[in-house]
C-alpha cells in the first residue's frame, strides 16, 4: 500500500482501476519494412479497418458531446469525419500503400504534409491542423493497437482516471457513473475542471505531483477526496475509513457550537442539480446561475420559460432562500446569438451587469419581469436576486431603477408580482471599496471569491503561469473579504460567499470568523461544511480570523490555519 | 455548368459551413469543384474534399465559382450554392438545413 498526497477537490471517495489519460501519447512508428516485403492488399484492408474504427469513435464522441455539452461543440466532429473520408487524403494514402509503404507510415506521411500546409496559413487554419492531428492519431492508434485512452466519455465502469491535468471540456465529457474518481498530477481545486468534477460529484484529488506518475494502468487505486489522498493497493481497512470520512447529509439548518447560525447553501447551474442539492441538505440556493437558460440554443429564453425555471428552483426549496444571479455572460462565457464583441482582455471588458444595463438591456428587463413574477408565486417569499460584476454605485442605482420600472409595468398590466430581496456580488476590488455604500442600498452582498481573487491579485484564473497567485488565502484577498464583511456589519445587509473558497471545509472556521452569514458551494461539499460549522466555536473563529488577517504571506496564513505548507 | 456566388456565412468556408458543403457535394453523382472566382480553372479544387475546401481559406464576402458536371449537376449546384449564400453561422441556425438533409 502506497499513499500519495494531493489536494482534495471533491470531498467524496472512490476506488477502482487506474487508467491514464494521455492525450499526447507518443505514437512512435516502427521502422518501415522494405517495399518488396509489403503486402499491399493486406495494408489496404488494415487502413480500411482503422478508418472504420476511427469513424465509429468520432461518431460516438459527436453524439456524446451534442447530448452533454451542445450541438455547437459537437460540430467539430463533423469536420473530423470529413477529413477521415477526404477523397484526396484517402487516395494519397492508398497510392502510397500501393507503392509499398505500410499503412501507418502512409498515414503518418500524408497527414504530415497536409498538417504542414494548414499550419502555414493563418490562425483559423491552424485549428484545422489540430483537427487533422486528432484524426491522424485516431488512425495511428487503431493501426498500432495502442490502447490510448482518447474517449473520455466511454470509460469502463470503475475507472479511476489519472491525468497530468484535465481541461474543462475533458471533464465535461466524463460519465459520472463510470468514473469512480479522478486524480491529477497538476491543477488546483479552483480550476474550472475541478469545479465541474465537483458539480458532477466525481471524487477528485488534484495536484498530487510527480509521484502520481508511478501509478500504473490497471493498479487498484483509492481516491479519498476528503483527506486529499491517493492510495495504491489500498487494504480493506483503508477503504472503509475513506467511506466513513464522507460526511452524511444534515437536513436541518446548522449553527456553531455556541449557537451562531450559518446558512450552508448550494451553487446550482442547471435544473438537474436542484434535487441532488436538496438531498445533500443544502439550506437553499446561494447562487442560481441563470446562464444555462441561455446556452445551447439559438435565441434567448422567453419570460415565461425563465419564470418556470425560477419557480422550479423555489419549489425545490420551499422553506429556503433561492438567490438568483442575473445573466452573467462575457468574459470566458460566450453566447453565440448575443454577438458579444471579441475583446483583447475579456475579463476586463463587457461582462455581467455592464451588458445588462447597456447592449443587452432588453434581456435584463425580460429577466427582471420573470423574477418579479416568480417572487409573487407560491414559494416566492424566498427569492433573492443579485447582480454580477458590480463596480460602480451608478450600476446598482440603474439596476434598482430597472427593477422599479419592471414592477410598474407589471402593475399597469395587472400581473401579480413582488419585489424580491436584492443584492450585489462582490467580485471586484471596486465593490470591496464601496461595500459600505452597497450595503446601504441593498439587502445583501455575496462575495464571489474566484473572480475576487483573480481581480485582487491581477491573475487570470485560466493562466497556469499565475496559478500560484490565484488563491483566496493570499493576505490581500483575505483583507478584501474582511473589509466587505466589516463594511456591512453595521447595516441590515447580510453577507454571503459563493466562491469555491466557501466549499472548503478546511476554511469554514476562518470564514465564520470573518463574519460570513451564508456560505454557498457545490452541493457535494455541503454535508462536510455543515459538519464543520457545528464543530466551530464563534469566539475561537474570530480569534483565528484575526490571526490570519495579521499574517503577511500566504505561507503564514496557511500556517495560522494549521494547513500543510504549499 | 457553373455558377459564381458571394460567400455569405460569417465564418467563410471554415468549420461548420465547410463540413456542410463537403457533405452536400458528396451526396451527388456529379463532380463538383469550387474555387475563387478570380483564380480561373487553375484555382478549382474538389468540393467533396474537406482538405481542399478548407484549404481554400475562403472568407465571408469573397466571390467563388462552383462548377458541376454529371447527371445531377443542376441539383448539386443548387445545393452547394444554397449553402454558400445562406447566413448559416457556426451556431447552425439555417432555414436550409432541412432542404439539404432531405436529399
Amino acid at each position: 500500500m502506497t499513499t500519495l498526497t494531493g489536494v482534495g477537490s471533491t470531498p467524496l471517495s472512490g476506488a477502482g482501476t487506474a487508467r491514464w489519460y494521455r492525450p499526447e501519447a507518443d505514437l512512435t512508428l516502427p521502422d518501415p519494412p522494405e517495399p518488396s516485403a509489403v503486402d499491399a492488399d493486406a495494408e489496404l484492408s488494415r487502413f480500411e479497418a482503422a478508418r472504420d474504427e476511427a469513424r465509429e469513435a468520432i461518431r460516438r464522441a459527436r453524439d456524446r458531446t451534442a447530448a452533454r455539452v451542445g450541438e455547437d461543440e459537437a460540430a467539430v466532429f463533423d469536420a473530423h469525419e470529413g477529413f477521415l473520408d477526404d477523397p484526396e487524403l484517402v487516395g494519397d494514402v492508398e497510392d502510397a500503400i500501393g507503392d509499398g509503404v505500410v499503412a501507418e507510415h502512409a498515414v503518418h506521411d500524408r497527414f504530415a504534409a497536409a498538417i504542414e500546409q494548414f499550419e502555414a496559413l493563418d490562425g483559423r487554419m491552424a485549428e484545422r491542423a489540430d483537427d487533422l492531428r486528432d484524426v491522424r492519431d485516431r488512425l495511428l492508434r487503431a493501426l498500432l493497437n495502442v490502447d490510448g485512452l482518447t474517449d473520455l466519455g466511454d470509460l469502463p465502469d470503475g475507472t479511476v482516471l489519472l491525468a497530468e491535468r484535465l481541461t474543462p471540456s475533458d471533464t465535461a465529457e466524463l460519465n459520472p457513473d463510470a468514473v469512480a474518481a479522478i486524480a491529477t498530477v497538476a491543477g488546483g481545486r479552483t480550476a474550472h475542471a475541478a469545479i465541474i468534477a465537483r458539480s458532477l460529484s466525481i471524487p477528485a484529488v488534484v495536484g498530487v505531483g510527480e509521484s502520481l506518475r508511478d501509478v500504473a494502468d490497471g493498479d487498484d487505486v483509492l481516491v479519498d477526496g476528503t483527506d486529499g489522498w491517493v492510495v495504491v493497493d489500498p487494504d480493506p481497512a483503508e477503504r472503509a475509513a475513506a467511506d466513513a470520512d464522507e460526511a452524511a447529509a444534515i437536513a436541518e439548518r446548522v449553527a456553531t457550537a455556541d449557537g451562531r447560525p450559518v446558512e450552508v447553501a448550494a451553487n446550482v447551474g442547471s435544473e438537474a442539480e436542484l434535487a441532488p442539492a436538496a438531498d445533500r441538505g443544502a439550506d437553499g440556493i446561494g447562487l442560481f446561475r441563470t446562464e444555462f437558460l441561455f446556452l445551447d440554443r439559438e435565441a434567448p429564453p422567453s419570460e415565461d420559460e425563465q419564470y418556470e425555471a425560477v419557480t422550479a428552483a423555489l419549489s425545490a426549496f420551499p422553506d429556503d432562500r433561492v438567490v438568483v444571479r442575473t445573466l452573467d455572460v462575457g468574459g470566458d462565457k460566450q453566447v453565440p446569438y448575443l454577438d458579444l464583441p471579441s475583446e483583447g482582455n475579456p475579463f476586463l471588458g463587457r461582462r455581467g451587469i455592464r451588458l445588462s444595463l447597456d447592449e443587452h438591456r432588453d434581456l435584463f428587463e425580460t429577466q427582471l419581469r420573470a423574477l418579479l413574477r416568480a417572487a409573487a408565486s407560491e414559494d416566492g417569499d424566498g427569492l433573492a436576486v443579485m447582480f454580477p460584476l458590480v463596480s460602480r454605485l451608478e450600476e446598482v442605482d440603474a439596476a434598482l431603477d430597472a427593477v422599479e420600472s419592471a414592477a410598474a409595468d407589471l402593475d399597469a398590466a395587472g400581473v401579480d408580482h413582488a419585489v424580491p430581496e436584492l443584492g450585489a456580488m462582490v467580485e471586484t476590488p471596486a465593490a470591496v471599496f464601496l461595500a459600505d455604500r452597497l450595503a446601504d442600498r441593498l439587502d445583501f452582498l455575496s462575495i464571489g471569491t474566484n473572480d475576487l481573487a483573480q481581480y485582487v491579485m491581477a491573475a487570470d484564473r485560466e493562466n497556469d503561469g499565475v496559478a500560484d497567485y490565484h488563491d483566496p488565502l493570499h493576505p490581500a484577498v483575505l483583507r478584501a473579504v474582511d473589509r466587505t464583511t466589516s463594511a456591512a456589519a453595521g447595516t441590515d445587509a447580510w453577507v454571503g460567499m459563493c466562491g469555491e473558497m466557501a466549499g472548503d471545509p478546511a476554511l469554514t472556521e476562518l470564514l465564520v470568523g470573518l463574519g460570513l452569514d451564508e456560505l454557498s458551494m457545490s452541493a457535494v461539499t455541503v454535508p462536510a461544511v455543515k459538519e464543520r460549522v457545528r464543530a466551530v466555536d464563534a469566539a475561537d473563529a474570530t480569534a483565528l480570523a484575526e490571526a490570519a488577517l495579521a499574517c503577511e504571506t500566504r505561507a503564514e496564513v496557511r500556517d495560522a490555519l494549521g494547513l500543510d505548507g504549499d | 455548368m457553373e455558377r459564381t456566388v458571394t460567400v455569405v456565412p460569417e465564418a467563410g468556408l471554415h468549420a461548420r459551413p465547410a463540413s456542410k458543403l463537403v457533405q452536400a457535394a458528396n451526396r451527388f453523382d456529379a463532380d463538383v469543384s469550387i474555387g475563387r472566382a478570380d483564380d480561373g480553372d487553375d484555382g478549382l479544387v474538389r468540393a467533396d474534399s474537406m482538405l481542399s475546401v478548407s484549404g481554400l481559406n475562403v472568407g465571408h464576402g469573397e466571390s467563388v465559382r462552383v462548377v458541376a458536371e454529371g447527371a445531377d449537376a443542376e441539383a448539386a449546384l443548387d445545393a452547394v450554392c444554397d449553402l454558400l449564400t445562406s447566413a448559416v453561422d457556426e451556431g447552425g441556425e439555417s432555414g436550409n438545413d432541412g432542404d439539404g438533409e432531405a436529399e
